[in-house]
């Protein structure tokens, strides 16, 4: 915890460089009508992208710590089976894995739904009635829930096992050692990682766009389509994501920087 | 002129199409789901002043719908995920000016043709080393730029080059926005749009890009459906309908001749 005393008194002179250069793009916006019109229809997206961002990153943390504590089992099989499921999906491509969702588990998961619906006498329902942006979360769940969880691995494994046995020690059971002792502990390891990941889905959730969900990226596409001109549309595309990337990232910075000053003082 | 005889043929068509419509088959409002990408002027495009979705397919579509009462539902897609999104059933139709060919046939049913369009060849404005397809040809050091699976892809590869779909001589892009900014920079030479999406990159590029040569060979293109799909004698119906009675003339001249792209 030594090195981060470092970024408390260094003057954030990239903020102010990327606050000017937003400053002037965002005069370029205002001054010209092109640039403003670009700006009021890509707004529409903003609303899909930060809700995809947050509904599949929610979903991949959840999934992304039930595969760590799996890691960690004592049974052979658990550990083997999250091991396949993180080696193979964090060495394919997003890109992929959202085709792959769409166009092959999803209609898999509607008639695995229709056949067990049919026991309990459920109408069946057809593909179409699974929308693309769920297909999209949920690719987008699979894809981050592997790296999430080597984040919840490691942070869980740097956990002192004196503490561990320390707790035991107390009298604690499994889950109130995990609650109680472990993970508060864990979680400032996990949060700067964490936070970085939350960053980079920000962007990567760009990739539904290929699913022709109406995300900022998308919108962005079928502008340029429209009005020919690809720089302008996509320095507004550029921007709209750097906003909500560094809003974001000094929100994490403050909340980490809580966190340790909360470990300071107890 | 022009406005008066598209008025006075509209005037007479519309009596004949009266007369055409008793014979079209009556869908009974029926619910079709069309998938669109908006991303192809003047097909379908967004209006960069009002952002909505508008163009030539558009306005064809509202006209079949009313002519085999049908209630269309769009839906957005991309052009990546629109073939297979059709083929397993997703949406009932997809339209954005999808080239009728063999190969696709295999994953979807297509419509007859509604539009055919030429293709294009765009270089940039200080371009002077070649000026037709064999010129472009002839000289190994010179790049295309095209995205997989369009028609501009296999045109070039077949009617300009040597028909090797990996030929390194065609520069890969995701869209043809990106494709357009390479040729602007000089990673490229030569890439090949149809006629209305060229003119329109050549007006808004002042001066940048230019068009030369030939048209190279004329696509046809279609709705399409998912294999099997019951709605394809009725959309035929509609499409020769219109064709007859001058409807689809009448949207060319809208669309291609009247409506000022890029401005």
């Amino acid at each position: 915890m030594a090195a981060s005393s470092n970024d408390k008194e260094d003057f954030p002179w990239w903020l102010a460089a990327v606050v000017l250069i937003g400053l002037y793009l965002g005069w370029q916006v205002v001054a010209s009508e092109l640039y403003l019109q670009i700006l009021t229809t890509l707004t529409k997206g903003i609303k899909t992208t930060i809700f995809v961002t947050i509904v599949s990153f929610t979903l991949a943390s959840l999934l992304g710590l039930l595969l760590a504590l799996g890691a960690g089992s004592k049974w052979l099989v658990v550990r083997q089976v999250t091991r396949f499921y993180v080696e193979v999906v964090r060495g394919v491509p997003i890109i992929v894995l959202l085709l792959y969702v769409a166009f092959a588990l999803a209609p898999a998961l509607v008639e695995l739904r229709n056949y067990l619906g049919d026991m309990i006498g459920l109408e069946p329902i057809r593909t179409r009635q699974f929308p693309l942006i769920w297909r999209a979360i949920i690719a987008l769940m699979v894809a981050y829930s592997a790296f999430i969880s080597e984040v919840f691995r490691a942070g869980l494994q740097a956990v002192e096992e004196g503490q561990i046995e320390a707790a035991k020690a107390l009298g604690l059971n499994g889950w109130q050692q995990f609650r109680l002792v472990i993970f508060p502990q864990a979680i400032r390891t996990i949060m700067p990682p964490l936070g970085n990941d939350f960053v980079a889905l920000v962007k990567d959730s760009s990739l539904v766009s290929v699913l022709g969900v109406l995300d900022v990226t998308q919108l962005g596409k079928v502008i340029a389509a429209g009005n020919f001109r690809y720089f302008e549309t996509y320095n507004v595309v550029a921007l709209i994501y750097l906003t909500m990337t560094i809003s974001l990232s000094l929100a994490l910075r403050r909340f980490e920087r809580h966190l340790r000053d909360k470990e300071t003082t107890e | 002129m022009k406005t008066i005889f598209t008025v006075a043929a509209a005037a007479v068509f519309g009596l004949a199409s009266g007369a055409l419509a008793a014979d079209l088959p009556d869908l009974g409002g029926q619910e079709v789901v069309v998938a669109t990408e908006n991303a192809y002027p003047p097909l379908q495009f967004m209006d960069p002043k009002t952002g909505n979705a508008i163009g030539w397919e558009y306005d064809a579509m509202a006209e079949i719908a009313k002519r085999i009462n049908i209630t269309v539902v769009y839906e957005n897609s991309s052009w990546d995920a629109m073939i297979p999104a059709v083929s397993e059933g997703q949406y009932d139709l997809g339209m954005t000016g999808i080239t009728i060919r063999e190969d696709r046939m295999e994953k979807v049913d297509f419509s007859d043709k509604y539009l055919t369009s030429q293709m294009r060849m765009i270089v940039a404005g200080d371009e002077s080393r070649f000026d037709d397809a064999a010129g472009f040809a002839a000289n190994s050091d010179f790049l295309a730029a095209a995205q997989p699976g369009t028609t501009p892809f296999y045109v070039t590869v077949y009617d300009i080059l040597d028909g090797d779909e990996a030929n390194p001589r065609i520069k890969l892009f995701e869209n043809f926005g990106a494709a357009i900014q390479a040729l602007r920079v000089g990673d490229v030479d030569l890439a090949l749009s149809d006629s209305t999406a060229a003119n329109g990159y050549v007006t808004a590029s002042n001066g940048g890009l230019k068009i030369v040569g030939e048209p190279l060979g004329t696509e046809d293109f279609g709705f399409i459906f998912p294999k099997g799909s019951k709605l394809v004698p009725s959309i035929n119906a509609a499409i020769a309908s219109m064709e007859a009675d001058g409807t689809l003339e009448a949207l060319n001249t809208k669309w291609f001749l009247d409506y000022k792209l890029g401005q």
